[in-house]
């Protein structure tokens, strides 16, 4: 029961985390700016501004593959957990989850693909600003829904 | 309580507002545009007076990285003043509505060295206190894609394929089980339950199973 509730709540924190690495926007952040997936906000005396034109001539396309691939990590692994909820009453016992943990890995490899784009082609020239949470977040939910797929790969239903 | 109420009324709503508000001016943002095309950048305004006829509209532009900004256009006394010495000189067009405060301009053949902020200014006699509004150009050299399309493709291709897949896979369950049913099924004579007797699974089998009324069994008789 317990490792169920952990299961759970690791593949939630991995969605939560998710959600907000791809909506919010701050994967750049400067003192005066905070940018990235979908919008900038700029602050200009004293008030936020928000643009959804980002202004990329050269990386547009760049931007818009981190959209999709950071919105497709997302629904795969929302989709996950209502395909592990309908495995825990659907598999015979002793078989693994193997559709939930593909499902998760792909989520997985989709997150790593929208970071590691963003991090190869945007702001490569930048010297003023850092990664803001978002693109923290974004890494850190790698790393949980890796363990997460790996966990489902692995486990087995309980044979009473 | 009723005289109090209405004098409380007219300084809210009468004097409250023109005392505090001033002139409110609106341009765009942000606004981007091809080489060697024209823009027409917009400006409004709002004011608790009529419109006066001495209102007045002003652009000043500020190319970008500089601190100056100079004067292009200017619309005063009813007559429009464009830029005739400037970097804007012959490109400038007075496109909007005094009328209706409108105080757009229209700048023709853009080029890079238009980058910059263009700040509008109106004033509406007596309401003059206000705050100008900028607007910034940028000049691309081509159109950048528009927001959304590889996006929106991506996750279309992918999600599709997942769906494809799904669906493939449970087709393949399917007709495999029925395959491996049926051969099963062409050797057995004799009494069959009755939910093997759906007529879809049997077709083109050499027996034909009859149910045997009254019960849930059915008998394989040789067509």
């Amino acid at each position: 029961m317990l490792m169920l509730a952990g299961i759970v709540v690791l593949h939630v924190t991995g969605i939560i985390l998710l959600l907000v690495a791809t909506i919010d926007n701050a994967w750049w952040v400067t003192d005066a700016l905070s940018t990235d997936l979908w919008g900038k906000w700029e602050l200009n005396d004293l008030t936020w501004h928000y643009t959804n034109q980002q202004g990329y001539a050269e990386v547009a396309e760049y931007l818009q593959t981190v959209q999709a691939t950071s919105v497709l990590s997302c629904v795969f692994t929302i989709l996950a957990l209502f395909v592990f909820v309908a495995q825990l009453f659907t598999l015979p016992k002793g078989q693994r989850f193997t559709f939930t943990g593909v499902l998760q890995l792909i989520a997985c490899l989709c997150i790593m693909i929208a970071a590691s784009i963003y991090t190869a082609q945007l702001h490569t020239d930048d010297k003023v600003g850092g990664y803001g949470h978002s693109y923290v977040l974004a890494w850190i939910s790698f790393v949980l829904t890796f363990f997460s797929a790996i966990t489902y790969l692995v486990l087995r239903k309980k044979t009473e | 309580m009723l005289t109090f109420l209405a004098l409380a009324s007219v300084v809210l709503l009468g004097i409250v507002p023109e005392q505090t508000q001033g002139i409110v001016i609106y341009t765009g943002w942000e606004r981007h545009a091809l080489v060697g095309s024209d823009i027409r950048l917009s400006c409004s305004f709002f004011s608790w007076r009529w419109t006066s006829e001495d209102v007045t509209f002003s652009w000043t532009y500020r190319p970008d990285g500089s601190r100056d900004s100079i004067s292009i256009f200017h619309y005063t006394g009813g007559a429009a003043y464009v830029d005739n010495k400037g970097p804007f000189r012959d490109r400038v067009e007075f496109v909007g509505n005094p009328g209706r405060r409108d105080g757009s301009i229209l700048i023709k053949n853009l080029d890079f060295s238009d980058n910059g902020t263009f700040t509008c200014d109106a004033k509406n006699p007596p309401d003059i206190v206000g705050r100008p509004s900028s607007v910034r150009l940028l000049v691309f050299e081509k159109v950048p894609i528009q927001a959304g399309v590889i996006t929106g493709a991506i996750i279309g291709v992918v999600l599709g394929l997942l769906v494809l897949i799904v669906v493939i896979y449970y087709l393949m369950r399917f007709l495999v089980a029925r395959r491996v049913f049926s051969l099963s099924v062409r050797s057995v004579t004799g009494l069959w339950p009755a939910a093997l007797c759906q007529s879809g699974l049997c077709q083109g089998l050499k027996q034909k199973p009859e149910p045997i009324p009254g019960t849930d069994t059915c008998v394989a008789k040789l067509a």
